[in-house]
C-alpha cells in the first residue's frame, strides 16, 4: 500500500474538509436553473481586427466570454488556490507567427484567476527550443508579468518521477512545479502537426514533461501516450485559443502565409470535446484524428461536442 | 628632490585594484548571456579590447587593423610610463597566479624561498618571438597562451561549470532529502540560495564541456608551477607580459636603491614577484617589474622608492640582454612550428573534417584560425550549449577553437550571440536576418538507424523541430510490410539541402541518444566553396566575401536552385 506523504494527507484532508464544508454552498446552487455548461465556443463577429490593439481586446472578450458562460473562473478557482496555466509555449516564435499561445488570452485568465480568489498563478512550459528564447519571443512573459502571474522557467532538475500508470506511459519524470498545484489550466493554441494532423489540448500535455525527459519517445505511439498524460492529468478547464491558427508546417511554423486568422475562443471541461473542436476548425473530422478517436474510446470525453451542454457565443 | 613613492600601503592599493578588476572579469563573464531583446553591452570585451597581444597578433596575422585598437594603445603607453602594472595590477589570471603563490608561501613553514632573477626568464620574449612569426605567416596560436583568452577559456570550460554543478547537485539532493526539525526546513534556505544561483548567476542550464578536462590540466599545471616559483607563468611563459616588458625597458616610474642605506638584508628580493632583482643598485630589471611595490614596503630602511624620472635621465637600471641567437631561433622554431600547422590536408582545404561545424557567421577555416583566440566567449554565450572546445578535428593550431557538437546542443535559429560576443570577429556579428542564411552544415538521415526506415515506428521528431519556415525536413508516406505481415503507413524524414541551414536541432531531438539517426555534418557550409556537395548550391555571406581579402571569389552569390528534390 502506498502511503501518503504529510503533504498529501494535509492536502487531502483540506480537500476533504473543503468539500464538505461547501456541500450547503453547492445545494443553493442547486436552486439555479440550468446546469452548467460543459463547453462555450466564443467567436468574434464584431467589427474586422487587424491592429495590434484591437485583436488584443478581441482575444481578451473572447476568452472572458467564454469563462462567464461557462459559469466563470470561480466555478474552478478557490480562495487560496496555487493555479498552473500552461499554455503552449513551445517555440522560439512571436505572437504573429501563432506557434504559441495567443499572450492576451493567457493574460485575460490570469485576472480571471485573481478575481477569483487566486492566491499564485504561475504560468509555464517545457518549451522545445531554449526557454531563454521562446518565453520572451512569445510575448507571453511580458503579458503574463504584467497581470501579476509568476513566469517560472522549468527546472530539469525539479523533475520527479511520477506513476502515471497508463498503458504505455507506466512512470515518467514530470515537472514537479507543476503538478503541486491546486488547478492546471490546459490552453493550448490551434496548429498543424505533421505527425499529430493537429496539436491540441491532449498534446499540450507533453509540456509537463520536460525536454531532458525523452518525451521525443512519445511519437512513436502518441495516442496512447497522449492518453495515458491526459488520464493522469485529470483535466478540469482547457481553453483552446483559436485567435490565430497555423494551418501549415506546423507545430513550429514560422510561415505567416501558413497563419490564419479564426478570432475564436472556446472553454470547456470536456478535453476530447475540444479537440474535437479543434479538429474541425482545421477542416479534419475529429474521428480520423489518432488522437481524438483514442481519447473517446478510452473515455476521457465526448467525440462530438454537439452532444454536449455547449453554446455558441457571438462576441462583438 | 623628485617624488618619491615608499608608502607601505601601496601593496594594499595594489590588491585592491586587483580584487576589483577580477571582480570585474567575474561580472563581465556572468554577464555575457542574454536575455531577448537586450543585446549583450560592447564593455564585456573591455578585458581583450585593453589586451595589445591580441590586437597586435590579429593585425600582423590577417593584417587587417582590429576595430578597437585605442584601448590596447592606453594600455601601451601606460606600460612605457608606469612599466607592467598591467601584469601586477590588472590581469585577473596574474591575480589567480599571485593568489596561489601566496597561498604556497602561507603554507609552508619555512621562510619564503630565496627568490633570485633567472635567466629562463628570457624564455617568454623567445615564445613571442615564435608567435609573431607564425603569426607573421598567417597561422595563429597565441590564443593557447594569451593570459585574458587563458583565463577566459578556464573560466568558462571548467570553474563556472563546476561551480555550477556542485551547486545544483548539492541543492537538489536538498531538496530532494528535505531535511527537517518539525517545521523548521533546510530547504527555506537552501531553496532561495539554488535559484538565486540558477535564475541570477549561471542562468544557461547545466553546462559541461568537451575538452575541458585538457583545459583544466593546463590550467592546474600552470597554477601549480607557482608553488615552484612565484608567478612563474608570468616570469617565465606570458607573452603578454613580454610585450608589455619591451615596451617597460626604460619607464618613467623607476625604482632606486639607495646604496647608503641598503642593509643587502634581501627582503625587497624576497618579496619581489616578477624576480626583477631589486637588491642590487643598478641592476633593477624594470621589464621583469610588476610594480608590485613589495620591495619598496618591505624595505625597513627605505632605501628603494620609486621615483619618475625623465625618459632621458642616465639609466638606473639593467639592460635587457636577449641573445640574438635565441631570438633567431625562436623565429626558425616558428616557422617550423607554422609548417606543423599546415602541412596536413585539412588545413590546405583538401579535405573537410565532417564533424568541424563552426558557429554561424564563422571565417574561412584559416582566416578563423588567425582570428579565434579560444577564449571561449562564444561558448558561454550559447544558449543550448551547443559550442564545444575542440580537440584535433581541427589540427593542433585549432585547439579549442570552437565547434558545434549538434547532439549537446544546437543553434537556435533565431539567435546571433556568439557573433555578437566574439572579441575577434572570427565570428562575425552578423544581423539575425543573415545570420539565419547561413548554413553551417547539412543534415543526413541515416536510414539504417531512423525509426520509420529501419524499425518500423512512427517517429519524426526531427520534422517536428526543424525551424526553417518551409522545413528543410519533409516527410513522404511510405507504406511498409511488417514482420508479421501487416502493412503500415509510415512518415520517412527527408532532407532538402536547398533550404537546410545545419542548425542541428533535429540531430539534438532525435530518440537515438548515442549516435543520432540524422546528423549534422559540415557539408554545404557557407564559408567553404570546396566543401559543397550540391550543384548550384554554392553560397557566401557578403560579409565574408568582403574579408576574404584578395583570395576571395570571383564568383558571385547565385541563386540557390532547388535541383532536383522539389
Amino acid at each position: 500500500m502506498i502511503r501518503p506523504t504529510r503533504r498529501e494527507f494535509l492536502k487531502n484532508t483540506i480537500i476533504a474538509g473543503g468539500s464538505l464544508a461547501s456541500v450547503p454552498l453547492w445545494s443553493q446552487a442547486q436552486e439555479a436553473p440550468a446546469e452548467p455548461l460543459d463547453m462555450c465556443i466564443a467567436r468574434w463577429q464584431g467589427a474586422a481586427a487587424s491592429a495590434p490593439e484591437e485583436i488584443k481586446t478581441l482575444a481578451t472578450k473572447l476568452t472572458e466570454q467564454a469563462i462567464s458562460a461557462l459559469g466563470g473562473m470561480k466555478r474552478f478557482v478557490s480562495k487560496g488556490d496555487v493555479v498552473w496555466i500552461k499554455p503552449n509555449l513551445a517555440w522560439d516564435r512571436t505572437p504573429e507567427q501563432a506557434a504559441n499561445t495567443n499572450p492576451d488570452v493567457v493574460a485575460a485568465l490570469i485576472r480571471m484567476c485573481f478575481d477569483a480568489g487566486a492566491k499564485t498563478v504561475k504560468v509555464g512550459d517545457n518549451p522545445c527550443n531554449d526557454a531563454q528564447k521562446a518565453y520572451p519571443a512569445s510575448g507571453i512573459e511580458a503579458a503574463a508579468k504584467a497581470s501579476g502571474a509568476e513566469v517560472v522557467y522549468l527546472d530539469p532538475n525539479r523533475l520527479k518521477e511520477t506513476a502515471i500508470n497508463g498503458k504505455v506511459l507506466t512512470a515518467w519524470p514530470l515537472s514537479s512545479e507543476i503538478l503541486d498545484t491546486d488547478l492546471v489550466i490546459n490552453v493550448p493554441v490551434v496548429k498543424h502537426h505533421r505527425i499529430a494532423t493537429v496539436t491540441l489540448c491532449m498534446k499540450n500535455y507533453m509540456g509537463v514533461a520536460g525536454r531532458e525527459t525523452k518525451r521525443n519517445q512519445w511519437h512513436q505511439d502518441l495516442s496512447t501516450c497522449l492518453c495515458d498524460i491526459t488520464a493522469f492529468m485529470k483535466p478540469r478547464l482547457c481553453v483552446l485559443d483559436a485567435v490565430r491558427v497555423m494551418t501549415a508546417n506546423g507545430p513550429s511554423g514560422g510561415n505567416l502565409a501558413d497563419v490564419k486568422r479564426m478570432d475564436t475562443v472556446a472553454a470547456g471541461v470536456d478535453i476530447v470535446a475540444l479537440d474535437a473542436l479543434g479538429a474541425e476548425l482545421l477542416g479534419h473530422k475529429p474521428e480520423s484524428i489518432g488522437t481524438i478517436a483514442a481519447g473517446f474510446s478510452a473515455g476521457l470525453g465526448q467525440i462530438d461536442y454537439r452532444k454536449l451542454r455547449h453554446k455558441e457565443l457571438a462576441v462583438t | 628632490m623628485r617624488p618619491a613613492f615608499r608608502a607601505r600601503w601601496v601593496p594594499w592599493l595594489r590588491r585592491g585594484a586587483q580584487t576589483a578588476f577580477l571582480l570585474l572579469f567575474v561580472w563581465l563573464l556572468l554577464r555575457t548571456r542574454s536575455r531577448d531583446p537586450e543585446p549583450p553591452e560592447g564593455f564585456l570585451r573591455f578585458f581583450f579590447d585593453i589586451n595589445p597581444l591580441i590586437a597586435l597578433m590579429t593585425w600582423v596575422a590577417t593584417r587587417a587593423l582590429p576595430r578597437a585598437i585605442g584601448l590596447a594603445v592606453a594600455t601601451v603607453l601606460v606600460t612605457a610610463l608606469l612599466g607592467r602594472i598591467f601584469c601586477g595590477w590588472i590581469c585577473p589570471l596574474g591575480t589567480l597566479h599571485d593568489a596561489v603563490s601566496r597561498l604556497g608561501n602561507l603554507l609552508r613553514s619555512r621562510l619564503p624561498k630565496p627568490n633570485p632573477w633567472s635567466p629562463w626568464q628570457r624564455s617568454k620574449y623567445y615564445l613571442l618571438a615564435g608567435l609573431l612569426v607564425i603569426a607573421a605567416l598567417g597561422g595563429q596560436w597565441v590564443g593557447v597562451f594569451d593570459p585574458i583568452a587563458l583565463v577566459y577559456r578556464s573560466a568558462v570550460t571548467v570553474l563556472l561549470p563546476a561551480a555550477q554543478y556542485a551547486i545544483e547537485k548539492s541543492g537538489t539532493a536538498v531538496h530532494e532529502a528535505d531535511p527537517h526539525v518539525g517545521p523548521l526546513h533546510a530547504t527555506a534556505v537552501t531553496e532561495p540560495v539554488y535559484r538565486f544561483f540558477r535564475d541570477r548567476i549561471f542562468v544557461r542550464r547545466s553546462q559541461a564541456f568537451l575538452q575541458n578536462n585538457s583545459i583544466a590540466a593546463f590550467l592546474a599545471i600552470i597554477l601549480l608551477l607557482n608553488l615552484y616559483r612565484r608567478r612563474f607563468w608570468c616570469r617565465y611563459v606570458c607573452p603578454l607580459g613580454a610585450l608589455l616588458g619591451l615596451f617597460a625597458v626604460r619607464p618613467l616610474l623607476r625604482l632606486v636603491n639607495n646604496r647608503e642605506l641598503c642593509t643587502h638584508c634581501g627582503r625587497c628580493s624576497l618579496n619581489c614577484q616578477g624576480a626583477a632583482s631589486p637588491e642590487e643598485p643598478g641592476e633593477w630589471r624594470p621589464w621583469e617589474c610588476f610594480v608590485c611595490w613589495n620591495c619598496s614596503a618591505a624595505c625597513n630602511p627605505g632605501a628603494i622608492q620609486f621615483t619618475l624620472a625623465g625618459p632621458l635621465r642616465a639609466a638606473t637600471a639593467a639592460r635587457l640582454d636577449l641573445s640574438k641567437r635565441a631570438v633567431l631561433s625562436a623565429g626558425v622554431g616558428g616557422v617550423a612550428g607554422f609548417l606543423f600547422f599546415r602541412l596536413s590536408p585539412q588545413a590546405q582545404a583538401r579535405t573537410y573534417n565532417p564533424d568541424l561545424i563552426r558557429p554561424p557567421g564563422a571565417c574561412e577555416e584559416n582566416e578563423f584560425l588567425r582570428r579565434c583566440m579560444k577564449c571561449g566567449l562564444c561558448m558561454k554565450a550559447c544558449p543550448t550549449t551547443a559550442l564545444h572546445p575542440t580537440g584535433l578535428e581541427a589540427g593542433v593550431e585549432g585547439l579549442w577553437t570552437p565547434r558545434l557538437v549538434p547532439k549537446i546542443g544546437y543553434c537556435e535559429y533565431n539567435c546571433n550571440l556568439c557573433g555578437q560576443v566574439c572579441p575577434t570577429e572570427a565570428i562575425q556579428p552578423l544581423p539575425i536576418e543573415e545570420k539565419r542564411t547561413v548554413k553551417i552544415g547539412l543534415a543526413t538521415v541515416d536510414t539504417t538507424r531512423c525509426l520509420p526506415y529501419a524499425y518500423e515506428r512512427q517517429c519524426i521528431v526531427c520534422e517536428e523541430h526543424c525551424p526553417l519556415p518551409n522545413k528543410a525536413i519533409y516527410a513522404v508516406e511510405k507504406e511498409i510490410l511488417t514482420r508479421d505481415g501487416r502493412t503500415l503507413r509510415l512518415l520517412q524524414p527527408h532532407v532538402d539541402p536547398a533550404l537546410c541551414i545545419g542548425c542541428g536541432i533535429c540531430e539534438n531531438v532525435c530518440p537515438f541518444e548515442d549516435r543520432a539517426a540524422i546528423r549534422v555534418t559540415s557539408a554545404n557550409e557557407s564559408r567553404h566553396e570546396g566543401n559543397q556537395p550540391i550543384l548550384g548550391g554554392h553560397f557566401t555571406t557578403g560579409r565574408q566575401r568582403r574579408r576574404r581579402r584578395g583570395r576571395a571569389s570571383s564568383r558571385p552569390p547565385q541563386e540557390i536552385s532547388n535541383g532536383p528534390y522539389n
